[in-house]
């Protein structure tokens, strides 16, 4: 037949297993086949659908940049059957992947302008690769100001790389939880908040949001308290899959498929749905 | 040109296609009529009303297995599913057969569904148009009609004392048995169908999005999923894994937007947590959405759901509801 059924996975091996925080992992993951490894190109914003033989499949953003040497990496949060399964995988063990799939964040249309990056949790996934293409790219960009918030200091994803995120060059990291600990010194603060009071001009500007719905909801509120308009308002999409298709309709919200037309949308474009989320 | 076989011919024709193909076709399994694969010709039923599932089925199997996992010396390895042998669904209504044609839409898109593909790649299409309509039936609403041969490889209508054999494809010419003579008689008139404003009402659907209608007439739905299931058009699907005595599957099998907690993701957000949103999930899809997409209405009259809902709710009766509820808008 020849033709490969697109429900197919890639295989792929796991190769490190980085604990970040209590519930979340950083899997890095390397497709067997060397063609397959050396073509698969994405985009920051795109996902892919890993598979734990046995247990299932289930959607995660692709959090490295596309054709790094060294894989490409997951953060994987601990909620439930296929996310426990993924986790427990040990390295050298084999995984399914399909993908890449879903549109990106279009980072050339931002080019020249100031970037705020707004992520709660989890929802610092998808942004990871979005803050690190911006500082490949430094000069194409204006200032990057990344809000980082979590419910508690160990549940900040991506430690390991603040001090970079930090030195860059027009670069303000501002890290927030909702409660502290003994050592932590930094903003005991929700969000929204932290955006009120650091109120970022919407001149030239563009926020990138994600995290959990309660939390995005606010922070919308206090950026259109700001000035900042539905179209330079840039989040992701929540929304169950099975296909990643375009086929199983269970990701479609009114006239759209999240896993084809999404997840990455501004506020204008998500007003206009039919159906709203 | 129309053919004409007598019962015995199509009965010969029938054991003829058993040699090199599955025969699937609607057979009397207790109460109920059901396209099955069949041995012998002899089981066919021809006088019925449609049947309880549509042959939907055949090429979107209610469970199916994708691919299964082997592991040889724990190297894994992921065997999909092939399909093994052509195959002719023989005898199904008009209907059924355009709810295979608006399938292909979703399925066939690239990157198409390569199992449903081949299936349909190695399907063959007998249809047998429908002399007498069901008081459920309304086709002619949704494109199709009682003797609509557009999406069949040869159709059938009985006469008085046989069959009128209406080949429609090159494919379907390369089914047909030697020695038929040609049809000189008339071919009758179909039967005549009660309208259902769909038009008018597609039209109106986005403005129809927000009304209250939506939760007075869910209020009954007991979410069986009954209507998506027999259903020639609804095609939502769930995967999962099955993991019996070492042995793993990737399934899938039908779902429905109707379930609770069908849109339900991990984080715990719903965008559907009420029956109205759910059951107006169905209709949107059906009467809005799929339009949108592929330019045609997802439902073909079969009148299934109709026939079935174990409370009585009637798709005619919502389009023709939703027509009212439009009317008075504009009215007031
Ligand atoms: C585009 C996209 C990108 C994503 N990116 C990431 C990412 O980068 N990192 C990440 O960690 N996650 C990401 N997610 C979320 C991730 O896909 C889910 O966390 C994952 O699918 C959970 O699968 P699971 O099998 O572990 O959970 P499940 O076992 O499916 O369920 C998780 C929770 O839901 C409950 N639950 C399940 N079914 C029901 C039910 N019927 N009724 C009530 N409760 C129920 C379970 O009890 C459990 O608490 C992303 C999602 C999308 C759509
Ligand atoms: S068949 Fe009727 S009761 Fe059952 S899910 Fe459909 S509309 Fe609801
Ligand atoms: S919605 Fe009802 S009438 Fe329309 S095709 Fe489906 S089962 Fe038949
Ligand atoms: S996940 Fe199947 S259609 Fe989007």
């Amino acid at each position: 037949m020849g033709l490969e059924s697109p429900f197919v996975p890639y295989l792929a091996t796991l190769k490190t297993a980085i604990q970040l925080t209590p519930d979340i992992k950083l899997l890095n993951v390397e497709l067997e086949d060397p063609d397959i490894r050396a073509n698969f190109d994405y985009k920051p914003g795109q996902f892919a659908l890993l598979s734990a033989f046995g247990e299932g499949e289930a959607p995660f953003g692709i959090v490295s940049l596309s054709l790094q040497k060294d894989g490409l990496e997951f953060a994987v949060r601990r909620i439930g059957t296929v996310t426990r399964a993924l986790q427990e995988l040990e390295p050298g063990d084999t995984l399914g992947v399909r993908g890449p799939f879903g549109n990106c964040f279009p980072l050339e249309d931002y080019v020249r302008k100031n970037i705020i990056v707004i992520g709660g949790g989890i929802g610092m996934a998808p942004l990871r690769p979005v803050i690190n293409r911006i500082l490949e790219r430094r000069n194409d960009y204006k200032e990057l100001l990344i809000i980082n918030g979590a419910r508690t200091p160990q549940d900040l994803v991506f430690q390991p790389e603040f001090p970079a995120w930090m030195k860059a060059p027009g670069t303000k990291l501002e890290l927030t939880v909702d409660r502290g600990d003994e050592d932590w010194k930094g903003r005991v603060a929700l969000v929204p908040d932290v955006v009120k009071e650091l109120a970022p001009s919407p001149d030239s500007a563009i926020a990138i949001i994600c995290g959990p719905p309660i939390m995005i909801r606010f922070t919308l509120a206090r950026l259109r308290d700001l000035g900042f308009k539905d179209n330079q308002i840039v989040t992701t999409l929540e929304a169950k899959m099975k296909c990643g298709l375009g086929k199983c309709a269970r990701c479609n919200l009114g006239e759209k498929y999240v896993c084809q037309d999404g997840p990455v949308f501004t506020l204008e474009q998500i007003s206009q749905f039919l159906e709203q989320p | 040109m129309n053919l004409f076989a007598s019962k015995d011919d199509l009965i010969r024709w029938i054991g003829e296609l058993l040699k090199e193909h599955i025969v699937i076709a609607p057979v009397q399994v207790q109460e109920q009529t059901l396209f099955q694969p069949i041995s012998k010709a002899e089981e066919v039923v021809f006088d019925f009303n449609n049947t309880t599932l549509s042959p939907k089925g055949w090429f979107l199997p209610p469970t199916e297995t994708l691919f299964s996992v082997q592991k040889d010396d724990g190297k894994v390895e992921l065997v999909p599913t092939q399909v093994e042998r052509d195959a002719v669904i023989f005898g199904l209504h008009p209907c059924d057969a355009r709810g295979i044609a608006l399938m292909d839409k979703p399925f066939l898109e690239e990157p198409s569904d390569t199992l449903y593909r081949e299936r349909r790649n190695r399907t063959a299409l007998i249809g047998l148009a429908c002399r007498q309509a069901q008081p459920e039936c309304f086709c002619t609403s949704m494109g199709s009609a009682p003797d609509d041969p557009s999406n069949v490889d040869i159709l059938l209508t009985e006469v008085e004392d046989g069959y009128i054999v209406q080949v429609v494809t090159e494919k379907g010419k390369t089914l047909l048995p030697k020695g038929l003579a040609e049809y000189k008689g008339k071919v009758p008139a179909p039967p005549e169908l009660k309208a259902v404003p769909t038009r008018e009402v597609i039209s109106a659907m986005r403005e129809l999005f927000n009304d209250p209608y939506w939760e007075q007439v869910a209020d009954r739905c007991l979410h069986c999923n009954i209507c998506a299931y027999v259903c020639p058009t609804c095609y939502c699907f769930d995967m999962r894994d099955y993991a019996d005595k070492g042995k793993v599957e990737r399934v899938r099998s039908w779902e429905s937007c109707q379930s609770p907690g069908f849109s339900l993701t991990a984080g715990g957000y719903d965008p559907r947590t009420t029956k109205g949103e759910r059951l107006r999930q169905r209709f949107y899809h059906k009467l809005f959405y799929f339009p949108e997409q592929f330019q045609d209405v997802a439902c073909v009259g079969c009148g299934r759901c109709v026939r079935d809902c174990p409370v009585n709710i009637d798709i005619r009766e919502v389009i023709s509801n939703l027509q009212q509820v439009t009317e008075a808008k504009s009215g007031s």
